[in-house]
């Protein structure tokens, strides 16, 4: 009986492809590391300009508040200051292992540190090995304090700021924080401690008190 | 261009409703041109007399599963970006039991009655008469439900990442599986052709 692959039916031509294919699988190392992303460096300028890679503190206070779970917050301090005090529902991932993170290319992320530098050198991290979703929180921790927990209005506001602050305040208060009235003087009031972490931010958005908000807003 | 291309913008919501429309349009041609429209075929196969579907469905794995190695493995396909099904082990197997109880009992698997039914096949629209008050049951009992429904949660994993083996090795395995499986099949399918007599 001679050998000859010339013979053989369609289907066992096409069961020694599919065979010889899998059979060569498994020296073909991690497909995962076919893929190079290219950095182009026009469109990340794009974006960068336009900033829609921004999410402001607002925006991000009503998803908490709103229960939305479409995102993952991620805080690149250290697990020190994190353990002090996180914006409720973030995750603690520090710059050096973000690409070991757990995030997905196909996640929505959201980025914070203090300020807005360590942020932004991991969304440059993360947009160059081609995550798409990656936003950064606008001003960092700071804003967060300055625009949610601790927002201040003038003394001599007028009325359409007053009545806008109502709605702030209740923002505020959902994240354990204390809405600012009056000048600088206020400033360093023993009012602005941040809020602790078993307080209404750091356990989980009941529903209950997230319809109560949606209401307020 | 790589792909997924809806994941790195190619195309839009829009567009993406419309790739989907055709291909499921081509799903359901190429069932229904392999007999998977007649719940008498579907059944044959829990008789061992038939195991077209068997074939069919492995063979479609097997050339998904290394089309998608080799692709992504040329930088064609970025793998990462591919959606995979986060694993609740438990209601996941209770749920395959389900529906293996309900394709062997009602002929058809949910693909295959909307198949069957848009050739007119009466059995294939009180199979889809039973979709619809089975969803609405689910629905309403899902509070009780919800609890088991998200129990046993591990999260998105795959077999490679689970056991810690090569992905190409699996590749291989599963593809062995397959062609063992074509062979096997078809000895049965003549063992018990002689021992059941169809009509």
């Amino acid at each position: 009986m001679k050998l000859s692959i010339g013979n053989w039916t369609l289907n066992r031509k096409l069961a020694l492809l599919i065979g010889g294919l899998g059979f060569l699988a498994i020296f073909a190392g991690s497909p995962y590391k076919g893929f190079t992303s290219k950095v182009d460096s026009q469109e990340l300028a794009a974006i960068v300009q336009k900033e829609v890679d921004h999410v402001s503190p607002e925006e991000l206070a009503g998803w908490i508040i709103s229960g939305k779970a479409d995102y993952r917050l991620v805080d690149l301090r250290k697990e020190a200051v994190f353990a002090e005090y996180h914006i409720p529902t973030a995750e603690n991932i520090l710059l050096p292992s973000i690409s070991e993170g757990g995030l997905s290319r196909g996640e929505k992320v959201i980025l914070y540190s203090d300020g807005g530098i360590h942020s932004a050198q991991a969304w440059f991290l993360l947009k160059a090995n081609g995550y798409k979703g990656v936003y950064i929180l606008r001003g960092g921790l700071e804003e967060w304090k300055d625009k949610v927990l601790f927002p201040r209005l003038a003394e001599n506001a007028p009325p359409a700021e007053v009545a806008a602050f109502e709605k702030v305040k209740l923002v505020s208060t959902f994240f354990g924080g204390s809405p600012q009235v009056g000048g600088a003087a206020a400033l360093t009031a023993p009012t602005m401690a941040l809020p602790k972490l078993d307080a209404p931010a750091g356990g989980p958005v009941k529903a209950g008190t997230g319809k109560k908000k949606k209401e307020g807003c | 261009m790589n792909a997924p291309f809806f994941k790195f913008g190619l195309f839009g919501d829009d567009v993406s409703l419309i790739a989907a429309f055709v291909i499921g349009i081509g799903f359901g041609f190429f069932l229904e041109r392999a007999g998977f429209g007649s719940a008498k075929k579907l059944c044959a196969q829990f008789y061992f007399t038939d195991l077209a579907v068997f074939k069919v469905m492995f063979t479609a794995i097997i050339t998904a599963m290394v089309g998608l190695f080799w692709l992504s493995w040329l930088g064609f396909v970025d793998l990462s970006l591919v959606y995979v099904t986060p694993t609740y082990i438990v209601p996941q197997v209770v749920g395959g039991l389900i529906l293996g109880v309900g394709f062997v009992v009602g002929g058809y698997c949910p693909g295959t009655s909307c198949v069957a039914a848009a050739t007119g096949k009466l059995d294939a629209f009180v199979y889809l008469g039973g979709i619809i008050v089975g969803i609405f049951v689910f629905g309403e009992l899902f509070p009780i439900l919800s609890a088991f429904y998200e129990s046993t949660p591990m999260g998105v994993v795959t077999i490679p990442q689970y056991f810690g083996i090569s992905y190409g090795l699996v590749v291989f395995l599963v593809v062995l599986m397959a062609i063992g499986g074509f062979a096997g099949g078809a000895w049965v399918e003549k063992k018990f052709a002689s021992t059941v007599k169809e009509s």
